[in-house]
């Protein structure tokens, strides 16, 4: 097997911010969860266009996909480019569920995030005893597989037609059409919460400080008793079933599926989101998923330009951030309480 | 008996496609241990640089050599830019993955943006149509058949015979010992990052003679690249060559016999298939190196 990390060394030493020794005690942790999602569900009273509240709908939605991705690939040190299958699965999953089996939207809703959580089970048994690019490879290639088969059932899945009218969620009698989008929006604050909530118990478990312990030294963390391949599908399944949800619900959203979720250009966005936020940290990708949302939206009238910019912005960011917007945050705050404390 | 030269034509017709592309994937993840997401876009600019230089009345003999040394250009621009800054990063697989394919969408549409969506086609290498045991084939594939395993045989001759072919495969073998010994790491690493652009260029030249010309042309060639490395083991040369032609071979074979929509499928099936019995590739020897 190839080992490309160590024998490049000498060349420049890793730039970066060292993490810091412990981790934030789970109190502050709380309070600021708890006052960051209260801001969040506040939002709703400042922006009353139904428009702004697409966008935080859809922030929330790639959050949810970023920061799960998060943790298979910042936590779980595993290169898995199949993360937007598991999105496009839950998608057609709900679709297909609610438009032909006519099932409850919620209960379909819920099913879709078990369908993808299996389907990650599936897709974690041929990478289970490869590394870096190989896994890279397969989850890409997993991730092409998923799409060819829905395109090839067109009679079933509509081929590049994709499927229209589907299902939305419902809340009893409400109408959810007139609303201004304020039930989609907490429908979405609520998954996002729930998802960010089990991300975050999840790492900071035992099993999430074994499956990092796998990705710092694998070596090391087997001869510890660790099972890689236990931890390594737990990760990914674990990863799954939030992104299932949110691939239902953007269905659910949408009213309407397409192949297009299956495209790199989404998977480009989602991954320069974990990346730009910062691998594993969890918020860091719900923070970049904001900023490249509303970023991408404020530059809607760019045309080609926007995808440009944006492609540029994520090199500078890479080349100068390393760690990514979580790591900018940190440096900075580290700048600011460090001033506090000495005073002049 | 049609049948089989059907299969026969398009396997090395593909094949030959794949091996150009496959062959710069390798040489780059051998010599810089980063994997090129970049590499389709490569091919989609070699054929619009060549389809520009055609249209500002260049013949295609000068238009086309010219097109490549620009694509060579290119390849050295992007590892200066996007790969080697990153070089000693502990994450740099993964980064390096991100910058590249970011790189590709700005050159994607930076190329949707000067040369618009419209459809193009440059000219075929040789013009006209030939029956071959009873089936019709343009002169134009067929020069691609004959011209590929040449241009893989000068760059076998390249790495094998020439002392900066040498120098390359030191590199890539152990970049640490090359430095000791005096050469410029940095410079081969480039090299290879031209290499591969001039190579994938090439291919998109060849490719845009037959079929009409988009910004996204590059991105299947790029994913059956993909396969094409991991089914012939990514840190070889001669791997992926022979791998190339295997799946260009199975595809022809595949949507003969299944149809086009089942053969990624059956494609990504065999890829996956592979990685579960043998995660280095079925011509791999378990060494890291050029060979």
């Amino acid at each position: 097997m190839t080992d490309t990390t160590s024998t490049m060394a000498p060349i420049r030493t890793a730039a970066g911010t060292p993490i810091a020794p412990g981790r934030t005690p789970w109190k502050h942790e709380a309070v600021g969860f708890v006052l960051g999602f209260a801001l969040l569900a506040l939002l709703p009273l400042v922006f009353g266009d139904t428009y702004a509240r697409h966008i935080l709908i859809m922030a929330f939605i790639y959050a949810i996909v970023a920061s799960n991705w998060d943790l298979s690939l910042g936590y779980g040190g595993v290169f898995n480019f199949g993360h937007l299958a598991l999105f496009g699965i839950g998608v057609y999953a709900y679709s297909l569920l609610t438009k032909l089996a006519g099932l409850d939207p919620w209960i379909a809703l819920f099913a879709s995030g078990i369908i993808a959580t299996l389907a990650a089970i599936l897709v974690t048994i041929p990478i289970l005893r490869l590394k870096g690019i190989y896994i890279i490879l397969v989850t890409f290639g997993f991730a092409q597989l998923v799409m060819q088969v829905i395109l090839s059932q067109s009679d079933i899945t509509g081929g590049t037609q994709g499927i229209v009218r589907i299902p939305g969620l419902y809340w009893f009698d409400h109408n959810m059409v007139r609303d201004g989008k304020s039930a989609y929006f907490y429908i979405a604050l609520a998954l996002l919460v729930a998802s960010t909530l089990f991300l975050r118990v999840f790492v900071r478990s035992r099993a999430g400080a074994s499956i990092v312990a796998l990705r710092d030294n694998e070596e090391y963390a087997i001869s510890r008793g660790i099972s890689i391949v236990r931890q390594r599908m737990l990760t990914l399944a674990a990863s799954a079933f939030f992104t299932g949800i949110a691939g239902a619900f953007y269905a659910a959203y949408q009213r309407n599926a397409s192949i297009d979720v299956f495209g790199m250009s989404l998977a480009t966005i989602i991954l320069s989101m974990v990346l730009l936020g910062g691998t594993s940290t969890i918020y860091g990708a719900i923070i970049a998923s904001f900023v490249l949302t509303v970023f991408a939206e404020w530059m809607a009238d760019f045309g080609a330009w926007r995808p440009m910019i944006t492609a540029v912005l994520i090199i500078g960011v890479m080349l100068a951030y390393p760690s990514g917007l979580a790591g900018m945050i940190k440096a900075a705050w580290g700048a600011v309480a460090g001033r506090i404390k000495r005073p002049a | 008996m049609s049948a089989l030269a059907e299969i026969l034509f398009g396997g090395l017709f593909q094949g030959s496609l794949y091996a150009m592309m496959a062959v710069g994937l390798a040489l780059v993840w051998t010599t810089i241990g980063v994997f090129n997401f970049s590499h389709g876009v490569f091919m989609m600019l070699g054929a619009y640089v060549a389809w520009q230089l055609v249209e500002l009345g260049l013949p295609a003999a000068v238009a086309f050599p010219v097109a490549v040394v620009v694509m060579a250009g290119v390849g050295w621009i992007l590892q200066a830019s996007v790969v080697r800054p990153l070089i000693g990063r502990p994450n740099i697989v993964l980064v390096v993955v991100i910058t590249t394919l970011a790189a590709g969408s700005l050159i994607e549409n930076g190329a949707l943006t000067i040369w618009g969506p419209r459809s193009k086609q440059i000219p075929a290498l040789i013009d006209g149509n030939a029956t071959i045991g009873g089936v019709g084939v343009s002169l134009h594939q067929i020069a691609i058949i004959v011209i590929t395993p040449l241009i893989l045989a000068a760059l076998w001759m390249f790495l094998n015979r020439t002392r900066l072919g040498l120098a390359l495969r030191a590199v890539a073998q152990n970049e640490d010992a090359s430095h000791l010994v005096g050469l410029n790491v940095t410079a081969l690493y480039g090299l290879a990052f031209a290499i591969a652009a001039s190579l994938a260029g090439l291919a998109g030249i060849f490719m845009g003679g037959y079929r009409f010309m988009s910004p996204v042309m590059g991105s299947d060639p790029l994913l059956k690249a993909l396969i094409v490395v991991v089914f012939g083991g990514i840190s070889s040369i001669s791997g992926p060559i022979f791998a190339a032609y295997l799946i260009g071979f199975f595809e022809a074979a595949c949507s003969y016999y299944f149809g086009l929509y089942w053969t990624p499928a059956l494609l990504f099936g065999v890829l996956i298939l592979t990685l579960m019995v043998r995660p280095e590739g079925i011509f791999a020897s378990r060494s890291r190196g050029l060979a």
